[in-house]
């Protein structure tokens, strides 16, 4: 089926956070500990190959990495960055979905109150929001795709719920 | 449903995914162990409860997890402004 929702997850990846006061040597250190630009627009994040950097708050991101990076990742922001800050191995806390195909937006659509229209919704712009009573912090990808990245313990639930709710998507054209 | 709009994420979000925090602006006192307990009791329990605008905190709990300041008329439910938490609202 071509237009076939596919679901990956939960999957487990190397998750940094990072907190620190936006200042004008922040962003260049972050980029070059982790070859990723830091997003400072509100709501949005950056991806270089499998590594990604997602705007949480106005001092808060949150860095993702294929599972066993952690420790390399967190020693390099720890030696790049300078003044006040912190860095978190956060890894255990975190479970990403990706949801992929011309329908996934539908699956979102049932399951929070965000607008998720391509119009609203552009690659590149990631939102924290409440989804199927659970929260989770959902990115649109460059290629179409969505992650959905969830604490640990709603990681089943939401496996669950994505799966129930991309039944009826599957085969309709 | 009321949509408010997040003065750190930039934008107008749900309801729901914010948390009421009470009304906005309470001092706490410089020094709480010279106060009465009326004096005390009134800073703990007493709001001022008014119809009309009122100055109240939110905190954005499911979204980017900051505490902000909206300015919302409790006959109507408009929301005529938020803003930062630090940040001096206009004169009601």
């Amino acid at each position: 089926m071509p237009d076939a929702t596919t679901l990956r997850g939960p999957r487990r990846q190397a998750c940094l956070s990072l907190r620190a006061k936006p200042n004008p040597s922040l962003p260049a250190a972050v980029a070059t500990a982790l070859g990723v630009e830091l997003p400072t627009t509100p709501c949005t994040h950056h991806r270089a190959g499998e590594r990604g950097l997602y705007w949480l708050g106005p001092d808060e991101w949150l860095a993702t990495a294929p599972a066993g990076a952690e420790d390399a990742l967190q020693a390099a922001l720890r030696s790049a960055l300078t003044g006040h800050f912190a860095v978190t191995d956060v890894s255990g806390a975190w479970r990403s979905f990706n949801l992929a195909g011309p329908r996934a937006i539908e699956v979102l659509r049932k399951s929070s109150p965000c607008d998720f229209h391509p119009r609203a919704f552009a690659p590149g712009r990631c939102v924290q929001t409440v989804f199927a009573k659970a929260t989770a912090l959902i990115a649109g990808n460059a290629d179409g795709d969505f992650d959905v990245i969830t604490r640990t313990s709603y990681a089943d639930y939401l496996r669950r719920w994505l799966e129930v709710a991309a039944l009826e998507h599957p085969a309709s054209p | 449903m009321l949509e408010i709009h997040c003065p750190y994420c930039g934008e107008p979000r749900s309801e729901e995914e914010f948390s009421y925090a009470g009304e906005a602006h309470i001092r706490r006192p410089q020094d709480p162990a010279k106060l009465d307990d009326r004096a005390w009791g009134d800073y703990l329990h007493f709001r001022s409860n008014p119809r009309g605008a009122h100055r109240e905190l939110w905190f954005h709990a499911a979204g980017c997890r900051r505490y902000l300041n909206v300015l919302r008329d409790t006959a109507s439910y408009h929301i005529s402004q938020t803003h930062r938490v630090g940040e001096s609202p206009e004169d009601v």
